[in-house]
């Protein structure tokens, strides 16, 4: 559902991403690790449309459809989802009547109604209880004062309202602790079904217990230079990155 | 540069017949004449002058601005509150009793035109006129205290609590006249009231209004100054404001309307244990003006004062915030803050800020901040990446930085229907509320 052709990509003027590709499929769950400055959220910022994150080269096709052409509003109600490695606060904006707004843009742009108030109610309660989340955080602005782990549970909680057919999460298990995992995962979890694909950044082999992986890729200066299955993961638990930090050649060995 | 405008000769004249006009009391008179010799004295202000740097004038300097005409007006274009209240209306500056509706009054207490009452009641009026200190330098609260011929008087006896707000509407209407209201409202000791002005109108004129508030010892007055004046309009305004130990002032001062609209405000907290919030909100487009100069003076301990300015700027409108919190050396444990926050819809808009501290006592909480910048694109992006349609992301986020200020306004009615203009002026159709 999601096919991504030899990417290239700066970020101001810098070349970040150099000929990336990847497949993902519907119902597949592929997990991505590699060091710090790589270029994951930078991929993921890609695929979301950010302002600033330039593509020079390559395509993304998500369900055939040409996303890099896409408005970043467009690509979200095409059903594309990115949790925010850091998720912004907006003074002002309830998070409740925010995600309703989400919602209804999503709805408006299928052509359907306005969603029904009972439902929408039914819906956010139920989705809280599958995070854990607080009724008072929905009253409360965006983000706002949020600690570390109640944002990336806001960021899973809209997840699950909005229900995505293809999420991005960037890092979405950093500073989580251990409970705070599972319910993430849980939230993930949930969601996993037959048409929806799932592109997972992460630093921990830790969460791929919880989310298993179909595939775990590695990406170094801007390229996959690696994949395997989930056991990759726990060998770059390892090994770390030592033996794809050197000179390009040698990454492509690694490939091979 | 523009310091010999065509306004100041015609003045002299206007001033000579208006003063042979008038039937009132002697002191009146000469409170008059003194405005007038204040005027010629300070002369029209040049951006020369620090006080007046950042607001041009040249574009009024050069209209001959006569006295104003009795015109009719229909009552729709009056705004309302959708509440009961007690509604005065003035058009270009007087009474007009037809648009007016009085309800009852606790025992004693007085809303009336100031017109009126000077020629009934000049009794009720003389002690209090021009009697507080502040704006002395004001060329055009010295115009006002030389022309004025009517505008709103109230008088609340010791502890009368007025429920319904009170609803003061300023309309003004024509080409190139001059309107000089006044406001005269007095507090006396734990008095209560809820007040709401509007400025409008419809022409190329200038309202130049001066308010005089006086609040008793333990006093609470809620003071709304809406200003939606014409688009070629100027607004000059003037609040005196004089506060007594334990009292309360909540003011918000909101400006959506005129070509230039500037008010001095300056506030004597004259007791201990006084609070003083001033909360402002402007939201300007194309080449509007918006300026503020406040000065809030402490002169006794335990008071407490606020300043939170906002202001929403698009096309290449400017605003000025100059805001003023002084500190007596006497005036230990004061606590002040003050707060300007600017967002500029486009990067030719301009906000100059100065917030201003003077501090001579040395036992003090004081703290100020200013800050100006264009939509957080960061949050904007958020907002897109969950489905949310660019303009309305954006109207979603200028509306909330503007929100809050009117967050602060209790009176339901009233921050309700500014919630409405607010998605107007911001130009963003319609918004839910919250
Ligand atoms: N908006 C930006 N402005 C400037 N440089 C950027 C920007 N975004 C990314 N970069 C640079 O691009 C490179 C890749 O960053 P990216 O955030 O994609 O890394 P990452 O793999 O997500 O790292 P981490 O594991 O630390 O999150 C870094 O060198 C970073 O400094
Ligand atoms: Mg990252």
């Amino acid at each position: 559902m999601l096919e991504i052709r030899n990417l290239h990509a700066t970020v101001e003027g810098r070349e970040i991403l150099n000929g990336l590709d990847l497949s993902i499929g519907p119902g597949e769950v592929h997990a991505i690790m590699g060091p710090n400055g790589s270029g994951k959220s930078t991929l993921a910022n890609v695929i979301a449309g950010r302002e600033g994150y330039i593509v020079t080269e390559g395509e993304v096709l998500f369900d055939g459809k040409n996303l890099l052409e896409m408005e970043p509003e467009t690509r979200a109600c095409e059903g594309l989802f990115l949790a925010f490695q850091y998720p912004v606060e907006i003074p002002g904006v309830a998070n409740l009547y925010f995600l309703k707004s989400a919602v209804n843009a999503v709805r408006k742009y299928r052509g359907e109604s306005l969603v029904d108030a009972m439902d929408f109610w039914d819906l956010v309660h139920e989705r809280m209880e599958l995070v854990k989340m607080d009724e008072s955080m929905l009253k409360r602005s965006v983000n706002e004062g949020f600690s570390g782990g109640e944002k990336k549970r806001n960021e899973v909680f809209q997840m699950a309202v909005l229900q995505p057919r293809f999420a991005v999460l960037d890092e979405t298990d950093s500073g989580l602790d251990i409970d705070a995992l599972r319910v993430v995962a849980d939230g993930v979890n949930a969601l996993r079904s037959p048409e929806r694909g799932f592109l997972v950044i992460t630093h921990y082999q830790r969460l791929l217990d919880y989310i298993v992986p179909d595939y775990v890729h590695v990406l170094v200066n801007g390229r996959i230079v690696r994949s395997g299955d989930k056991g990759l993961a726990l060998e770059l638990e390892q090994q770390g990155y030592a033996l794809y930090n050197e000179e390009p050649g040698r990454a492509r060995r690694a490939t091979a | 540069m523009n310091a010999a405008p065509v306004a100041q000769n015609p003045f002299r004249q206007q001033f000579k017949a208006f003063v042979a006009s008038r039937r009132e009391p002697d002191t009146i008179t000469r409170r008059r004449r003194e405005g007038f010799d204040r005027f010629i004295a300070l002369g029209w202000p040049t951006h020369h002058q620090e006080a007046w740097r950042f607001t041009d004038l040249s574009a009024l300097a050069q209209i001959d601005l006569q006295r104003p005409t009795n015109v009719p007006i229909d009552a729709n274009v009056l705004p309302t509150l959708n509440a009961p209240a007690h509604r005065l209306s003035f058009v270009n500056g007087c009474f007009a009793p037809a648009l007016s509706q009085l309800r009852g009054l606790p025992n004693q207490a007085i809303i009336a035109s100031l017109g009126q009452a000077l020629l009934t009641h000049p009794d009720w009026i003389e002690p209090y006129l021009e009697q507080l200190p502040g704006l002395s330098q004001h060329p055009f609260a010295a115009l006002n205290a030389a022309f004025w011929e009517d505008g709103a008087f109230l008088h609340l006896p010791r502890a009368a609590v007025v429920e319904a707000p009170i609803h003061l509407i300023f309309y003004s209407i024509g080409d190139h006249i001059g309107v000089y209201p006044r406001l005269l409202l007095v507090l006396d000791e734990g008095a209560q009231a809820t007040v709401v002005v509007e400025y409008r109108g419809e022409g190329r004129y200038l309202n130049a209004p001066v308010a005089e508030l006086q609040l008793g010892a333990g006093a609470v007055l809620n003071y709304h100054q809406i200003q939606e004046e014409s688009p070629q309009a100027f607004h000059l305004g003037g609040i005196r404001i004089h506060q007594q130990r334990d009292s309360q002032m909540n003011s918000h001062l909101v400006s959506f309307g005129g070509q230039l609209a500037r008010v001095d405000l300056e506030a004597l907290l004259d007791g201990e244990h006084i609070h003083s919030m001033l909360n402002g909100l402007s939201v300007v487009d194309h080449t509007q003006v918006s300026d503020h100069h406040l000065w809030v003076d402490h002169a006794d301990p335990y008071g407490s004062s606020e300043q939170l300015f906002k202001s929403v700027l698009n096309g290449k409108a400017r605003t000025v915030f100059d805001g003023m919190i002084h500190v007596r050396q006497h005036a230990q444990k004061t606590e002040a803050r003050q707060l300007n926050r600017n967002l500029l819809l486009s990067r030719q808009a301009q906000a100059n800020s100065n917030p201003r501290l003077e501090i001579l006592a040395d036992d003090v909480k004081c703290g100020h901040g200013s800050s100006t910048g264009l939509l957080d694109p960061d949050a904007l992006f958020y907002l897109r990446a969950r489905g949310i349609p660019v303009e309305q992301a954006r109207a979603l986020l200028v509306q909330a930085f503007a929100q809050d200020s009117l967050n602060r306004i209790s009176l339901t009615p009233l921050r309700e229907r500014l919630a409405n203009s607010l998605a107007h002026y911001l130009a963003l159709g319609c918004i839910e509320e919250q």
